[in-house]
């Protein structure tokens, strides 16, 4: 079989060679085409892609509140004012400044009142401190330190394992699958493990995940980190701030 | 072409096209990131470093596209030709458009935690299963492909590996554009769930396959029919009007594709395939008495397939010869470099 002459006109090109007339002037509406298509992704793009949330972190502050190590580090922070309304205290999940658990020195001072510096990273009603030094505090008068929390009851709630700092708006989307090799990583240092749920009025709902014997589950989730999961267990409440007790045998992938 | 090596041979034109290259891309990522920050305000991550991830990883997958769009499209309108000569360029700076990619994502995701960040990339993910698989390996496995082809693109390693060998090697772009197709589909769509995204990686799948196909089978026309051979072993493959003055007709003779050129009164064959980067001669021209390939200009003499001194690069010739209007040629390939005695007509 053949080909016959591919240019009728005998128009010919090589780089070292004028172009044709014809060839340029196509390409002189081929190439504007293509770059505005192109730029077209580069407008379009960023919209569709999950990386907005109201998310982020503001400055160093000094915080007076008692420091507990167990499920997860957090520290109880007395809230001022009138709170007849709502929770006296916070409840503020502790990292440390890179992927890691508080520092040493900090979690030394657990068990105990102390002022806190660290940096507030916060999304929803999602709080997380990046701790960066701790010092022994007078206990405030008047508060009643609430360490148990209050049972609600056991739940089944389905959701996605992020770890708070990312998630709270240090990165954007900070969860699912992109974010999962440094939920990873964050959760493995010591960040506490959150299950970030949505109930059927579409509200964001948090869980602190703890075992049955109040101990951290950290290096039990990490090949789950940012699946959609099934967990069932106990909610404790804790201020405004809930922990799911369970045993993480028992989450189920979805 | 050239004897000696040079990092780039510049002239104008591939100046204009580096230009032009470079230009739409540092538009692509301004473009990104601003649309990023006009449409996110307050709520955009601050410090933008996955912003920039992501704007260097799109540009790269779109800058894939057009590479692979390139040949075919050539096989499809020779129009596309200058968009050919310079397409290494190119597919250098998707390479580094991909390694900034990997960078930042190496730097932002796996460092500052308790592990080196490559341990955290290569084993972070240990979940092999279908959707929760480490895409990030996918992504790995593109990046090495497409580097070896970056370091290996230029014409010192195209005459030392010899073409078979390089353009094996750089046919492996496809099984790169699998993985990175791979990668994008177990990461980005999975976090981003807006069909755009979905439907945008769609098309341009089935745009790379599609017109791959549209040319293959453009090709393949060329392949199909078949010539008598006779006892001498040559072959009828047509008139001498058939073919334009300067130009070639291809023929398909047991299995190799021939381009016969006719110039100054007479006809002369030599392979199809030009010896830099297998392209097709017979689509090529003849400028100053040579057979002037139409992809980056290679030339060879049509008597003998011999690139004029001081190249030397060399075509198998095949002997030719006319009675009356017919053109007869042989099937059997001479050695490159062979001198045949052009057919000459009355």
């Amino acid at each position: 079989m053949t080909t016959n002459n591919p240019q009728p006109q005998d128009e010919f090109y090589v780089n070292y060679l004028p172009m044709p007339r014809s060839w340029s002037a196509f390409l002189l509406k081929f190439l504007p085409l293509l770059i505005a298509g192109v730029l077209i992704f580069a407008y379009i793009l960023p919209t569709v892609h999950d990386q907005y949330n109201k998310g982020g972190f503001s400055k160093r502050t000094d915080y007076l509140g008692y420091l507990v190590a167990n499920p997860v580090p957090h520290l109880i922070v007395p809230r001022p004012g009138n709170t007849e309304a709502g929770a006296d205290y916070s409840y503020y999940l502790l990292a440390a400044g890179n992927k890691a658990g508080p520092p040493k020195k900090v979690m030394e001072q657990a068990g105990n009142w102390v002022t806190l510096t660290g940096l507030p990273i916060a999304r929803n009603n999602l709080t997380l401190l990046a701790a960066f030094k701790a010092e022994t505090a007078e206990a405030p008068e008047g508060f009643d330190l609430d360490l148990k929390g209050k049972s609600l009851g056991e739940f089944t709630v389905e959701g996605e394992i992020v770890d708070p700092k990312c998630y709270n708006g240090v990165m954007k989307p900070g969860r699912t699958k992109t974010h999962r090799g440094c939920a990873i990583r964050c959760i493995s240092g010591g960040i506490p493990p959150t299950l970030v749920s949505h109930n059927a009025q579409g509200d964001t709902i948090y869980f602190v995940l703890s075992d049955l014997e109040d101990q951290a589950v950290n290096d039990r989730v990490l090949n789950i980190v940012g699946d959609p999961l099934r967990i069932t267990g106990e909610v404790v409440q804790f201020g405004d701030t809930f922990v799911l007790k369970a045993d993480p045998e028992t989450y189920e992938v979805i | 072409m050239s004897v000696s090596y040079k990092s780039i041979q510049w002239n104008r034109q591939k100046i204009i096209y580096d230009l032009l290259l470079v230009a739409t891309i540092a538009l692509y990522l301004y473009l990104f990131v601003w649309s990023t920050q006009w449409f996110g305000g307050a709520d955009v991550e601050r410090g933008l470093r996955a912003i920039w991830i992501r704007a260097y990883g799109s540009a790269a997958f779109i800058l894939l596209h057009v590479i692979l769009s390139i040949g075919p499209l050539t096989r499809l309108s020779p129009k596309f030709y200058p968009l050919l000569f310079n397409r290494r360029h190119m597919g250098v700076v998707m390479f580094l458009l991909g390694v900034q990619h990997a960078r930042g994502t190496l730097a932002w995701y796996h460092d500052f935690g308790n592990l080196d960040p490559i341990v955290s990339l290569l084993t972070g993910n240990l979940n092999f299963g279908f959707i929760p698989f480490p895409f990030e390996l996918l992504g790995i496995g593109g990046l090495l492909i497409l580097g070896l082809m970056a370091i290996t693109s230029h014409d010192f390693w195209l005459h030392n590996l010899t073409a078979p060998v390089w353009k094996a090697l750089h046919m492996c772009v496809y099984l790169a554009y699998s993985l990175l197709v791979g990668h994008v589909f177990l990461g980005a769509l999975q976090t981003n769930k807006h069909p755009f995204l979905t439907i945008a990686v769609g098309i341009g799948l089935v745009w790379i396959v599609g017109v791959h196909f549209w040319a293959a089978r453009k090709e393949a026309g060329c392949d199909r029919q078949t010539f008598l051979i006779n006892t001498e072993g040559f072959a009828d493959i047509g008139s001498i009007s058939e073919i334009p003055e300067n130009r070639a007709k291809v023929v398909t003779l047991a299995g190799e594709r021939i381009a016969v050129f006719k110039y100054d009164g007479k006809i002369s064959a030599i392979s199809n395939v030009c010896q830099h980067q297998n392209g097709p001669l017979g689509e090529g021209k003849i400028l100053d008495g040579c057979i002037t390939c139409p992809w980056h200009g290679y030339q060879y003499r049509p008597e003998d397939g011999a690139s004029p001194p001081p190249f030397t690069e060399k075509v198998p010739t095949f002997a030719v010869r006319l009675q009356g209007d017919r053109i007869f040629l042989s099937a059997t390939p001479n050695l490159p470099g062979t001198p045949v005695e052009p057919a000459v007509i009355a």
